[in-house]
């Protein structure tokens, strides 16, 4: 059937061109917004989400995933004597230095893990790279660190604070927008990485010229792994960070969580779930980044609410004697509200499709080029969808206001 | 005699801008019998057009009563005016008021679509008209590439294309050459005779009053007579029945 709303909109071409490219923009801030809101509250729980874990015990201090107090190694002990424990590994985080070969600095945050466990995974990686990192001064890295590491492949060396490191993996999707560049190795390693401080590797000797240290920034460059200890286990009192939990199944969760934070004083027991969702609301609430992209995709909803209802108002005004017959022909008032709904909706969808696929190509080219992900999913394609739509129909609201007043007498004025 | 297809009784309107008082109609009765063409002439400002949109169900008086079709619409709701309007009036206007968007074709088939026909029969209705004004070859076009005559005849087509029972008609040749006019007029007479259809029109158009049954004269807001074509009756400020 004839649409007189199609009709008349793409009667005005140029017009109705630059009202699409409102629109046009409109969705792209909001895409862009939410889509980097998104890429980043998401990426500070993706090592959350990589692992089998069903709860995480940690400090009763817990802020945040990357920010809480650590516990003694001890814990882990005592854990995987609570009944309906399954699995308890630990997991250690730290920070340090990267030094690259050419010498750039740039700050890390270590991972260590038990590589024959079954709990955690720095994204996926394969059987033979854990295996690697059973040895001494090994890490995995993140593929978008792997410049800022200057590391170019597999095989690669570097130093962390004043110990080597081999890279014997690259793994992906990993990286949190909002934290120090990942690094993964064994529980053991990464142990040594963390407490490799300075003092620790000031060795002084009291010689005839009085006392004489040497640090190990000073060290010789082909001093390699070789001349250096491995490093041992962990003592009981070392500080770790989570431990993780596999329960038996049929356990009830909620219940091994409560004997968990009993028989360990001083922690607190999240489910996976609960781990993530306070680790994105502290991102997304407690830091204005939340805030700021928020307000990013609002305006851009606001601009275009006031674009599509401009063209819709203007529209309406000028066809206001073609509105007047409608309703002197007697069309039912649905008719006529349908008229100006299906020119929103026509421009909502118009205005859409070019608008995702200019993001589609963005998110591709700054992913690539500046390692900023904005996020896209199908589902969240359909909400910015759902948006346009919404915003457009809110604009068509101001445009039935002035039809629903207009006088089918005018018909008769010339 | 027919039964009357609109009978209007004592009709007033009464416009207020501000606290200005303007009374148009002072009381007007008239009847028009069903199949009848009736005329509606007076000067300028007499108020033929707000007659017009108050018998048409568009305008509520301000006092008097107006029966369609044996259906009091004084006091029916705007819904039920427009459901009213939608399945028994045609319009016509002085301009036109073709959708400038839409073909020939799709103008008729837009204003059979307000009148829920389904889309094959509102196309097959369409071009039905169109031939029956003789514009069949002109199906496709759209109102700018249409001479002011085909305009008009392109609004007759869709206002009878719904098989209405009453057509209602402001000036219709006033925008047109008076040859062009006449075929005009002599088309609606023909379709609307055709149709059984009742026409109320308004002209200022002298040369036109052939066509017409019956021609009621308005002036100041009052009926000053009406006249019958065929016997040349003439009465005074009351009604014709
Ligand atoms: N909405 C309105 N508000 C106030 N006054 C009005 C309104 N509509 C019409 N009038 C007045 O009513 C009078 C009659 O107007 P109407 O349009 O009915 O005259 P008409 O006989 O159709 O004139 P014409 O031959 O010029 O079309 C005029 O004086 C006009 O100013
Ligand atoms: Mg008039």
């Amino acid at each position: 059937m004839v649409s007189l709303a199609r009709k008349n909109l793409l009667k005005d071409l140029p017009r109705f061109l630059v009202a699409q490219a409102g629109i046009m923009f409109a969705v792209s801030l909001v895409t862009i917004q939410t889509g980097i809101l998104r890429g980043f509250t998401e990426s500070t729980t993706l090592l959350i989400e990589d692992s089998a874990t069903d709860i995480w015990v940690t400090s009763e201090n817990f802020v945040n995933f990357e920010l809480t107090e650590p516990i003694p190694y001890l814990e882990l002990a005592q854990a995987r004597q609570v009944e309906g424990v399954r699995r308890a590994e630990a997991l250690l985080i730290g920070s340090g230095r990267w030094y690259s070969d050419e010498g750039k600095l740039t700050t890390l945050r270590i991972f260590g893990f038990d590589p024959e466990g079954q709990l955690f995974r720095p994204g996926e990686v394969s059987a033979a790279s854990l295996e690697a990192l059973n040895q001494p001064y090994t890490a995995i890295i993140d593929q978008s660190n792997q410049r800022a590491f200057g590391i170019d492949q597999v095989g690669d060396t570097a130093r962390i604070r004043s110990l080597p490191v081999e890279v014997v993996s690259i793994t992906e999707e990993t990286q949190s927008l909002v934290s120090s560049k990942f690094v993964f190795a064994s529980l053991k390693n990464a142990n040594a990485y963390v407490n490799a401080g300075f003092s620790a590797e000031l060795t002084c000797q009291l010689g005839d010229n009085g006392l004489n240290c040497q640090n190990a920034y000073e060290r010789a460059p082909e001093t390699g792994a070789e001349a250096l200890p491995a490093p041992g286990p962990l003592e009981a009192d070392v500080p770790i960070t989570y431990i993780l939990i596999r329960a038996e199944p049929g356990t009830d969760i909620p219940a091994l969580k409560q004997r968990l934070e009993d028989t360990i004083t001083g922690t607190r027991a999240l489910t996976q779930a609960e781990l993530v969702e306070e680790t994105r609301a502290y991102w997304q609430e407690r830091t204005g980044i939340g805030f700021i992209l928020g307000l990013g995709a609002v305006v851009g909803i606001l601009v275009g609410i006031v674009i599509v209802a401009q063209i819709l108002y203007t529209s309406v005004s000028e066809h206001l004697k073609e509105f007047g017959t409608l309703k002197a022909m007697g069309a039912p008032d649905r008719m006529i509200y349908g008229v100006i709904v299906e020119q929103a909706l026509w421009m909502a969808v118009i205005g859409y499709i070019p608008g995702i696929s200019l993001c589609w190509g963005l998110s591709t080219w700054t992913l690539a080029s500046q390692g900023i992900i904005i996020l896209i999913t199908p589902v969240s394609a359909a909400g910015v969808f759902g948006i346009t739509v919404a915003m457009c129909l809110g604009s068509a609201f101001f445009a039935i206001q002035k039809v629903t007043r207009v006088d089918p007498g005018i018909v008769f004025k010339a | 005699m027919a039964e009357a297809a609109i009978a209007a009784k004592a009709v007033e309107m009464v416009f207020r801008t501000g606290s200005v008082e303007t009374r148009v109609l002072k009381g007007i009765d008239l009847t028009v019998s069903a199949g009848e063409i009736r005329l509606l002439m007076g000067p300028s400002g007499s108020g033929k057009t707000t007659l017009l949109s108050i018998l048409a169900g568009i305008l509520t008086p301000t006092g008097g009563r107006v029966n369609l079709l044996g259906q009091e619409i004084t006091g029916l709701s705007r819904r039920q005016l427009a459901r009213f309007r939608r399945r028994h009036i045609g319009f016509i206007f002085q301009d036109f008021n073709l959708f400038p968007a839409l073909t020939a074709a799709e103008n008729i088939e837009l204003a059979l679509k307000i009148k829920q026909r389904s889309t094959a029969e509102a196309k097959r209705l369409a071009a039905e008209y169109l031939e029956q004004v003789g514009l069949a070859d002109r199906a496709r076009h759209l109102p700018k590439d249409l001479s002011g005559g085909q305009k008009q005849r392109v609004a007759i087509a869709r206002a009878l294309a719904g098989s209405p029972k009453i057509l209602m008609a402001d000036e219709p040749t006033a925008a047109l050459d008076s040859k062009t006019g006449q075929t005009v007029v002599a088309l609606i007479q023909n379709l609307a005779k055709e149709k059984g259809c009742t026409v109320l029109m308004v002209t200022h158009d002298p040369r036109i009053t052939d066509a017409a049954d019956r021609i009621t004269h308005l002036e100041d807001g009052l009926i000053s007579h009406s006249s019958s074509w065929q016997t040349r009756e003439v009465g005074g400020n009351g009604v014709i029945g």
